[in-house]
């Protein structure tokens, strides 16, 4: 069947297109316009404007980690919000896996990455994500606290040995990529470490944190992954961690890295409370450094739970949990720590951290590198992507909110002197062939014949965030699932994962390791397809080797 | 072909699903309960249970919630069994029953020649599970518990305490261990124990982290509950129990409970669901019951289905005490078993197509 949307502002900036015009898909795929145009189906979306679905790279989405918070605070599914269109009762949060795929879904949204997946828990992680619908998906394997790679690395083993243990636990854990969260900190904690910065040694192995992120790094640059190494520094939330920051984007050394919510390692030092916002300087260093991308994990205001596997991190902000309960796990290698938060206007603290993360979008100047998100649910949740977009597009409204903020916070940023607004153009950029091409997914975040039909059709508005908040049309491989903001189907996507090439010699390795460490079989860690339940869950993205 | 019964007279499968599916569809709220089956059986439940607009429960559900509530009250530090065995330098056993939760306990973590020191607080009928082990203290009975665990959280904290059942200098020794603890682990079964006594446990682990690092390890009840919760949790948002009566998962530990609901005649149809093993209701009322079990001699049900045992008959996925995780669970002895899942999935298709409100 041959789908034709006619007359819509076609935005497709990863092939150099936006203009009015046509666009044509069939069997799921975007196919040039047929010579003679007889389409089965027609859209008229003439004065809207057409993008491919959005990708969101690091959204805590799924896991055992998610699903302990959504057990954490139920409070958050009691208060309702009548607001969806079907007259159902919208929970304010603790969203389960179907409200999730529908929520991305009625936003534009056809593809979310699970930044932090723990390998032992696998194969729950891969359970809740098939039972998110609509959207296509994948996870990031953590690794970093691990003993199995500490031990490598203290042992002075070669880069070969670190790469076929990456490879072999991205093939056993389904993943996408690596993420590293505080490299050697949540170890360093079960040992009672109580703070941890890139150049300190984890006891018992003696490696730094920098030593563990460089060697993820170049395995991962020798597996030829789509995705570079996905890092979440130390000192995360600290006053004057973007010295960190600046020192983990310098420890680059020239390779791709990935910093996730880089908002929240914007900090200095300066004015009368010592806690200011460092972003300009932080922005000047991602533009100069033209290897590193970067995910901004913007704050905005309102209660939501922060789930995070730095373990360490999480103990240490547990007593600014609010409300005042919290869960610290000590997992395996990393854990994880579930600590709820209130981010209000009136406090110093999250007025500085909101006006920051703008500033790391406002100041940076590629779009292709500066990617859109909340560290759903640490800084927002994800429902909060279309005020922010309208923060972004809209000076004056930018001014509103500023005004309604304490001073003192605003006056340790530059935040208010910012008239940049982004254009639709940089926002699509941002937010389709970014991701895309940072993941590695050839296919998606365009619209050039051949995409996969993940196509969104948004009603321009003077409030962006009206426009950005209900789509008008969402199509997901070619079949209609949104209307004016409703889901109307629900088709299962499925998960992303790569499978480099490991040496056989791995599976012997990991297996007398697991024997020996754990007096267990390493297949508990392992996802079999026919485990998930679904049909054709998996879909292999290609590595460069 | 599947050994199925109606009303205890032999009946082919899809006979006895037409009358399971009749039975539901004729009911007013119908529950899904027992729910001991794998991870595909609970996500086939949970869809049915809304499907129907009914209520579904587990078994020990009220074990697991005096943990969620203690959880979702004031919060909890946990670790998993594999740390607890690698590193924990100090175990505190607290209560009976772990044991029966964690067969595997004593071969995993007091196996190994003295690395780590080991209390246990009132073991009740544990206690001859601990005197095979002569370098393990052993302290207080059942009753004793609570104020044990109360002075002891009391020591911990540089407070003085009154007389308790645990002569002062035992409680003393035991409070100087916790606190110089290297990484110290608790071990508790929820389903012994109660909620006021969890919190205060999980209250003291926290207390010892100001210091030193310490926590805990939650057994699991049996019958695939926590992985059972877990898929509760992400398809609905909410731990069990759940009801879908008015259109949207709603999460009442009182109103749902299953035994509750039928003894109350709210419920007037059953679905009952057990995998593991020859478990009955906990209720006395008689009232309309579809059975799923893996051993159904023992049910006297209106309609009865024979499913396998996960893991054993069939590949399942389900939770490994050993790693307190959900893994998938090869068949250990494969046979021509029909799955729970697969049941619950025809009788869903046998439901008719729109179910009156």
């Amino acid at each position: 069947m041959l789908t034709r949307l006619t007359g819509g502002r076609v935005i497709d900036p990863a092939n150099g297109r936006d203009a009015v015009g046509d666009l044509h898909f069939r069997d799921g795929r975007i196919v040039d316009a047929p010579p003679g145009g007889r389409a089965d189906e027609s859209y008229d979306v003439s004065g809207k404007i057409v993008m491919a679905g959005a990708i969101d790279i690091h959204s805590h989405i799924a896991g055992n980690n998610e699903t302990l918070g959504r057990l954490l605070l139920p409070e958050q599914r009691y208060a309702l919000d009548f607001v969806h269109p079907g007259h159902m009762p919208q929970p304010r949060g603790a969203w389960n896996t179907f409200e999730t795929g529908g929520l991305y879904a009625a936003m534009g949204f056809t593809t979310v990455v699970e930044p932090a997946m723990l390998p032992h828990h696998a194969l729950q992680a891969h359970l809740e994500l098939s039972d998110i619908p609509i959207i296509d998906k994948a996870a990031l394997t953590v690794l970093g606290n691990d003993d199995f790679l500490l031990s490598l690395l203290r042992a002075k083993e070669s880069a070969a040995a670190v790469r076929d243990y990456v490879a072999w636990t991205l093939a056993a854990s389904r993943g996408l990529g690596i993420k590293v969260i505080n490299a050697g900190g949540a170890e360093a904690f079960k040992d009672n470490v109580r703070s941890f910065s890139l150049d300190d040694e984890v006891p018992a192995y003696g490696v730094s944190s920098r030593a563990i992120v460089k060697a993820l790094q170049r395995a991962v640059s020798e597996l030829g992954l789509p995705h570079p190494l996905h890092v979440h520094c130390n000192n995360l939330g600290l006053a004057g961690n973007v010295e960190t920051a600046l020192a983990t984007i310098d420890a680059a050394e020239g390779l791709p890295l990935h910093l996730a919510h880089l908002q929240f390692y914007a900090y200095g030092k300066e004015g009368p409370r010592g806690f200011s916002s460092a972003a300009a300087r932080l922005a000047e260093a991602v533009n100069a450094a033209k290897h590193v991308t970067v995910d901004v994990g913007q704050v905005m205001f309102g209660q939501t739970v922060t789930i995070s596997c730095d373990v360490l991190r999480q103990f240490n902000a547990r007593n600014q949990a609010r409300p005042r309960k919290y869960v610290i796990f000590d997992g395996d290698s990393n854990g994880a720590g579930i600590v709820p938060y209130d981010y209000r206007r009136s406090d110093f603290y999250n007025a500085v951290q909101w006006a920051a993360g703008l500033e790391l979008f406002l100041l940076t100047d590629d779009p292709w590198r500066v990617l859109f998100t909340t560290d759903h649910p640490n800084g927002a949740p994800f429902t909060a992507y279309p005020d922010i977009l309208a923060l972004l597009m809209d000076r004056d409204l930018r001014a509103q909110w500023i005004a309604t903020l304490p001073a003192e916070a605003m006056a340790v940023t530059v935040l208010p002197s910012i008239t940049r607004e982004y254009t639709l153009a940089e926002v699509a950029t941002m937010t389709r062939p970014a991701p895309a091409r940072l993941l590695g997914l050839k296919d998606r975040g365009h619209l050039a014949p051949g995409a996969v039909a993940d196509v969104a059709v948004y009603t321009p508005d003077r409030d962006k965030a009206k426009m950005f908040r209900a789509a008008a049309l969402v199509f997901k491989n070619g079949e209609l699932v949104v209307r004016d903001g409703a889901v109307i189907a629900q088709p299962f996507g499925r998960a992303f994962d790569v499978r480099p090439e490991a040496a056989r010699e791995i599976e012997r390795r990991m297996r007398d390791y697991y024997d020996a460490r754990y007096g267990l079989s390493p297949s508990f860690l392992c996802v079999p397809e026919a485990a998930i339940g679904r049909p054709d869950p998996f879909e292999a993205v290609s590595c460069s080797r | 072909m599947a050994a199925a019964w109606i009303r205890g007279k032999t009946a082919s499968l899809d006979d006895a699903v037409a009358q399971a599916a009749g039975l539901l569809a004729a009911s007013r709220l119908p529950v899904i309960a027992g729910l001991g089956t794998d991870v595909a059986g609970a996500r086939a439940a949970v869809g049915l249970a809304q499907r129907l607009g009914g209520a579904i429960d587990h078994m020990h559900s009220a074990a697991l919630l005096r943990n969620l509530d203690v959880m979702r009250g004031s919060g909890m530090m946990v670790t998993t069994p594999n740390e607890a065995r690698l590193r924990g330098d100090l175990l505190l056993l607290v209560g009976p029953g772990l044991a029966e939760a964690w067969a595997e306990m004593p071969e995993r973590l007091f196996s190994d020649g003295g690395r780590r020191r080991i209390a246990w607080l009132c073991p009740g009928d544990d206690a001859k599970t601990a005197g095979r082990y002569p370098d393990m203290r052993v302290l207080g009975e059942p009753d004793d518990l609570p104020i044990i665990l109360a002075a002891l959280r009391a020591r911990c904290a540089g407070q003085p305490v009154g007389q308790t059942a645990v002569a002062a200098d035992l409680l003393a020794a035991l409070a100087a261990d916790l606190t110089n603890a290297r990484f110290g682990v608790a071990l508790w079964s929820a389903a012994h124990l109660d909620t006021l006594t969890i919190d205060m446990l999980c209250g003291l682990v926290k207390d010892l982290n100001s210091t030193t690092r310490f926590s805990g390890l939650p057994l699991a009840p049996p019958d695939n509950a926590a992985a059972v919760q877990q898929v509760s949790g992400w398809m609905n948002g909410f731990p069990l129990p759940v009801c879908f009566a008015r259109g949207f998962a709603e999460h009442d530990p009182w109103r749902f409970d299953a035994t509750r609901l039928v003894e109350s005649g709210e419920a007037d149809c059953a679905l009952w669901i057990s995998c593991y093993g020859p478990h009955a209701p906990a209720w006395k009322r008689e009232l309309p019951t579809i059975a799923l079990a893996a051993a159904p001699s023992d049910l006297h049900a209106d309609v009865v289905i024979a499913v396998g045992q996960p893991g054993i008959d069939h590949d399942a996925v389900g939770y490994l005490s050993a790693t307190a995780t959900i893994a998938a669970l090869p068949a250990r002895s494969p046979a021509d078993a029909l799955p729970a899942a697969e049941a619950l999935a025809m009788i869903a298709a046998a439901l008719p197509a729109a179910r009156p409100c």
